[in-house]
């Protein structure tokens, strides 16, 4: 049994994807920063909410702004932190739907060097963030003998199987 | 390690890891349960010295050696009794007992049954892998009826105890079940239990691999496990299966399986896991018949036990005063017994008549055995149950045979750590890399600072990045791999803690190499693809 084949047998929405923070489009980078440390997620997603207040359910996704960007255009850029998040984001994502199947997302991350894509539903609806780790948690989950039964050190295993 | 108040310091997985070599055999699900308490009791932020985890006799009775907290390895079964004297004499402490099937079942039936019935404020932990481990493979009081194990070479003439239905009998206020083998869902159910103010049972699902491997294969495969497992929730609806098709319906008293294609979502029952009437029939749906039902099965509140004797004696002092042991001693009919010398010579007399009765007893029973012919042993029968049944992929042998340096490692960029963060994140970017190792002058690993670090502590926050030094921002101590590892090592502490890096070090702590996801997902994909 090959990873790729049961990878293509499970979709996206079945994987224990990541979560991710959201905010509007125009909100600056101060407090998308905020809300990301707040929320503790390393992916913000952007959206194109009018009104103030919680977010709608269908807000169009713009853009994209991860712990990435932060490193290459606003944590040694001076006065970066004011200026709205849409001038470092990457806009329009490229997404995948929740159907898709975990080999094609893991296809389309590999091959253009995603390491996050989000998951959205045909109405909009922003379900998660694929990236490797589904896989690993994945990996782990499915072989749970070999990999999550494991000692909490490595270099300290009982080598031989008689109990206790 | 310090052991000082960790009131204000947060504390990590490592705090709770003790320097005991493990003894379970390679592959226990004993393991994950393990890691998975690790990981929630930081969570959870108890500090570790108002932590107790008591045990009785067994292959998780081992648990207290591996968690760097108190602990009694206490006597067979026993383990709810110590804990309930614990939990009255120092009603701050959290409780952790830890119990099996056999310990807690049958060995130590009834004082299970006590504590829980005295809602003392215990978190009792039952793993349930439904053999007797330790003393290789007698069928326990969960085998299954028909069961072929070493003591019962024609099957199990016996039925189960269902420990969720035990739990329940001796009204049990908090009850809740989890598998060793989802990580997830167990930390969860293990902080839900902790929050309970009362006896919190818990029943795992767990794998012996060696006497029981194939008993929650259905339950532990990743692939269909959905489809055989109800996650309980309060207030929401009792919805399954991996595409969420799936409910569960009353039909009079008995539960029944539907398709959601041809039942209104108002027919499906809805989880309360404050009717203890419902706690019942979803603590009597045994897989395969019915879905495992997962999750807090009641969880209600009663008055705890150690409070209400604690305010009972108070009543007590108030009324009448503190009492004198001494006093109560001395109180009312009191003998005294005298020496006699006839006594003595009598009893001594007695003594040696009886020795003797007994050496005759042992001579005859030692002369019987000598001829008496061995049956029913059959050689080659035991030699086969020895044997683990092995059904392994290639995949899963190439999980425990690869070791992580077939991954190829980058070669680690590292800092040291009098670096500034200015210099360290234009390397990071310089080499467009997500982490850097930090070292100190002899070059030992001694942190890593990532771009989570970057985000979560430094941008936004640190105003002056050449100002500040790396070693007041990275994430010290990380854990480190050597490269002889299996890659499955290297999952697993990606799949438990979330590491997105790992660090190789060679014999002297020495950075080697650094692993990541991608590298990993990427190596298995490769070379499962060639295959
Ligand atoms: S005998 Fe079974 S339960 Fe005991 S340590 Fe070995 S695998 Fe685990």
């Amino acid at each position: 049994m090959s990873l790729q084949t049961e990878l293509k047998s499970e979709r996206v929405s079945h994987l224990a994807v990541s979560g991710f923070s959201r905010v509007s489009v125009g909100t600056s980078i101060r407090n998308t920063l905020a809300q990301m440390q707040a929320d503790g997620q390393v992916v913000c997603l952007v959206t194109d909410d009018k009104q103030v207040g919680p977010p709608s359910e269908t807000a169009q996704l713009v853009g994209i702004f991860t712990e990435r960007d932060v490193m290459r255009k606003v944590i040694d850029v001076p006065g970066m932190l004011d200026k709205p998040v849409d001038e470092v984001m990457t806009p329009h994502p490229i997404t995948v739907g929740p159907d898709a199947s975990a080999a094609d997302a893991l296809r389309l991350m590999d091959e253009n060097h995603f390491r996050n894509l989000p998951i959205v539903d045909t109405s909009g609806r922003l379900l998660g963030n694929m990236t490797h780790q589904a896989i690993i948690q994945y990996l782990a989950d499915r072989y749970p003998v070999e990999v999550l039964n494991r000692p909490s050190d490595p270099e300290r295993f009982p080598h031989k199987a008689e109990g206790g | 390690m310090s052991t000082g108040a960790t009131n204000d310091v947060p504390l990590t997985r490592k705090d709770f890891i003790s320097d005991q070599t493990v003894r379970w055999c390679p592959g226990c699900g004993d393991y994950a349960i393990l890691a998975q308490m690790q990981r929630a009791l930081p969570e959870i932020g108890v500090p570790k010295e108002r932590t107790v985890f008591i045990s009785g006799i067994g292959c998780s009775s081992r648990f207290p050696y591996y968690m760097n907290t108190y602990g009694i390895h206490s006597i067979h079964g026993r383990a709810p009794t110590l804990a309930t004297g614990l939990a009255i004499a120092n009603p701050d402490l959290s409780i952790w007992v830890i119990t099996g099937d056999g310990d807690g079942l049958s060995i130590g039936g009834n004082h299970l049954l006590h504590a829980i019935r005295r809602n003392v404020n215990l978190k009792i932990i039952l793993f349930n892998n439904r053999i007797y481990g330790l003393t290789k493979g007698q069928y326990s009081p969960t085998s299954r009826t028909g069961a072929v194990t070493k003591s019962s070479p024609m099957g199990v003439m016996e039925q189960p105890l269902n420990p969720i239905a035990v739990a329940m009998a001796a009204e049990a206020t908090f009850v809740a079940r989890s598998i060793d083998s989802h990580p997830q869902h167990l930390a969860a159910t293990l902080k839900q239990a902790s929050d309970h103010l009362g006896t919190a049972f818990v029943e795992i699902y767990q794998n012996c691999v060696i006497f029981n491997p194939t008993e929650w294969t259905e339950l532990s495969d990743r692939k269909n496990r959905d489809d055989s497992i109800l996650y309980l929730e309060h207030g929401k609806h009792m919805i399954f299966g991996k595409n969420q098709d799936k409910g569960i319906r009353l039909n009079g008293f008995t539960p029944e399986v539907v398709s959601l294609d041809d039942v209104d979502l108002d027919d499906i029952l809805v989880h309360d896991a404050t009717s203890k009437p419902l706690a019942s029939i979803l603590g009597s749906m045994e897989f395969p018949d019915y879905p495992a039902a997962m999750g807090v099965i009641r969880d209600v509140r009663k008055p705890d036990y150690a409070a209400e004797l604690i305010s009972q004696v108070r009543t007590a002092q108030e009324e009448r005063g503190v009492g004198d042991l001494n006093q109560l001693y001395l109180a009312a009919d009191l003998w005294t017994v005298h020496t006699r010398k006839e006594v003595e010579c009598a009893s001594a007399r007695e003594r040696r008549d009886g020795e003797a009765a007994i050496s005759v007893r042992r001579l005859d029973a030692s002369s019987q055995a000598s001829v008496m012919p061995i049956t029913g042993l059959d050689e080659e029968y035991i030699d086969d149950l020895d044997k683990p049944e092995e059904k392994i992929s290639d995949f899963q042998d190439l999980l425990v045979t690869d070791t992580v340096s077939a991954l190829e490692p980058n070669i680690p960029i590292t800092m040291s750590e009098h670096s500034s963060l200015a210099r360290t994140i234009r390397q990071m970017n310089r080499h467009n890399i997500g982490c850097v190792l930090v070292t100190d002058e002899e070059d030992r690993l001694v942190g890593i600072f990532t771009e989570w670090d970057a985000l979560m502590r430094v941008v936004g926050v640190v105003d002056d990045l050449a100002q500040q030094t790396v070693a007041d921002y990275m994430t010290p101590e990380p854990l480190a791999l050597k490269a002889d590892l299996p890659i499955a090592q290297a999952l697993n502490l990606m799949s438990v803690h979330g590491f997105r890096h790992l660090p190789l070090v060679d014999d002297n702590n020495h950075p080697i190499g650094i692993i990541s996801f991608r590298d990993v997902v990427g190596y298995l994909n490769d070379v499962l693809e060639k295959e």
